[in-house]
């Protein structure tokens, strides 16, 4: 079947751009973290300093734009009604943000009531959001591959944060939950289901339709649309049994699970850039060079991760988690979405004024709304960072630089994206006035 | 005539939209796309355009668009 867009049910403008105009400044709050932390934040997964810049990335950052992005993509792929698009992002979006922000300051400073104020937030934002995109997920008569894989991924972000909100939860009570699970158990599996069940899933369900039809590249094979989701989706379901009782012990089946879980994940980033190899147009735009990017590094998180099982001596170090941890945020999540907030914000900006009645004449085209050389020079100082992060996990020493680079890219990017915003205003202002004005005497 | 078949969206939009903006009567404009353009066929039925598909041989639509 070929992919169709719908904008006849697109959300006001103001319902994802509200998600994507403060994502980056926490981008930028985590990368001042790293620098004021210094290398103490670099000593494991479990610092205060990681887990705080981890959040910030991950929450304040990631699910911000995924959210603000499921629900212009939703309305428009599947046709979808949203249940009162601008009332949900209006709640959804200040307490993702103050969850955030609660979350990791309890992680800095280890203030209890901070953990329970974050899972309070998330259960009450997070919550009306999957109920919301559930619902149109569920009653959109859509059947392709991409809402197929949208829904599975609204699956796993509705596990992660109930395992999250257990987790914040445990922590701020202080009671344990030793009894029934160990702490890294939940952890173990509330990690898998939102970087593998949520975030990578929806980067997969999304891409089936965009790098076919804004990369100018052949479709997927049919077969690995099916075979990639549903295989990573049993992956993690395998992974999850480790909460059973009596299950934690048995470390042997939970290696073959990782094994298969990164076969699939190289697979998918294998396909991609084989596809991306064969596109129609050879021109590279920013947009692309970003998924090869992150198809890059996804391909070496599985290799690395690959190495660590293989190599027990590495892979117990310490560090290596962060290794892992940089590849994935910065490395595959952030760079797909930074790719893709350049080709959605100008897109945007183009069908909402055309909407309100830009003519040719009178409204920039989609390569106008932001500086080509701008977001060039943005996307080199984020794989920059990106460099920069993975040596410091290495060289500890690096994580000033680390972080004061990473922080940059993600206020650079934020300029960029306040820039094509204010473009909008502009010329939105321009065809009010435009339309409003009495006609000139002949 | 225009063949977006090998273009990004939205570019075979805003050229749709040029060529319609000096688009003579009882002339027609031909697009080659690789998709159904629904954002196109809404705009057209707003602004009074006719307009029909046809699936070509090869997969792709071929979109007639007269005033209307």
């Amino acid at each position: 079947m070929q992919p169709t867009l719908s904008f006849e049910q697109a959300p006001p403008i103001s319902v994802p751009y509200r998600f994507f105009l403060t994502a980056p400044l926490f981008g930028a709050v985590a990368g001042l973290v790293l620098a004021w932390f210094g290398p103490a934040a670099l000593a494991s997964r479990w610092s205060p300093g990681a887990l705080a810049m981890t959040h910030l990335i991950v929450v304040d950052f990631m699910l911000q734009v995924m959210c603000g992005s499921l629900l212009q993509f939703v309305a428009v792929v599947a046709g979808a009604n949203i249940w009162r698009p601008r009332l949900v992002a209006a709640v959804v979006h200040p307490l993702i943000t103050a969850g955030a922000v609660f979350l990791a300051t309890a992680f800095l400073l280890g203030q209890q009531v901070l953990f329970l104020l974050a899972a309070l937030v998330f259960a009450t934002a997070l919550g009306l959001f999957l109920t919301v995109m559930a619902v149109a997920l569920v009653r959109t008569p859509a059947r392709s591959a991409s809402i197929r894989v949208l829904r599975l991924a609204v699956f796993g972000l509705l596990l992660t944060v109930v395992l999250g909100v257990t987790l914040a939860s445990t922590l701020g009570l202080h009671r344990s939950l030793q009894s029934i699970w160990s702490l890294p158990t939940l952890i173990n599996v509330h990690v898998a289901w939102g970087l593998g069940g949520w975030a990578l899933m929806l980067v997969i369900g999304v891409s089936f339709l965009v790098v076919p039809m804004f990369q100018l590249t052949p479709a997927y094979p049919l077969w690995l649309t099916r075979l990639v989701p549903a295989g990573l989706f049993l992956a993690l379901c395998l992974w999850s049994l480790q909460l059973l009782p009596g299950t934690s012990a048995a470390q042997s089946w939970q290696s073959g699970v990782v094994l298969a879980g990164m076969l699939l994940a190289g697979l998918y980033a294998v396909a991609t850039l084989w596809l991306q190899s064969s596109r129609r147009r050879r021109q590279a735009d920013v947009t692309l060079v970003f998924w090869r990017g992150a198809m890059l590094a996804l391909l070496a998180l599985a290799v690395s991760w690959l190495l660590f099982l293989a190599l027990p001596q590495l892979g117990g170090q310490a560090r290596a988690p962060l290794w892992l941890g940089v590849l994935a945020l910065p490395g595959v999540f952030l760079s797909v979405i930074q790719g893709m907030l350049y080709k959605i914000m100008p897109f945007l900006n183009w069908l909402h004024l055309q909407r309100q009645g830009g003519t040719v004449s009178t409204q920039p085209n989609m390569k106008q709304m932001i500086p080509e050389r701008a977001m060039r020079g943005q996307m080199r100082l984020h794989f920059a960072a990106l460099a920069l992060l993975l040596a410091a996990v290495i060289w500890p020493a690096l994580a000033l630089p680390a972080g004061l680079a990473f922080s940059a890219s993600c206020l650079w990017l934020e300029w960029n994206l306040v820039g094509a915003a204010r473009l909008y205003v502009r010329f939105r202002n321009r065809i009010r006035a435009a339309a409003a004005a009495p006609l000139a005497p002949i | 005539m225009i063949d977006g078949r090998d273009m990004e969206p939205p570019e075979p939009l805003e050229l749709a939209l040029a060529a319609l903006a000096t688009l003579a009567p009882g002339a027609e404009l031909i697009m080659l796309l690789r998709c159904e353009p629904l954002p196109l066929y809404s705009i057209l039925d707003r602004n009074g355009y006719r307009y029909r598909s046809e699936r070509r041989a090869d997969g792709s639509n071929e979109i007639h668009i007269q005033k209307g």
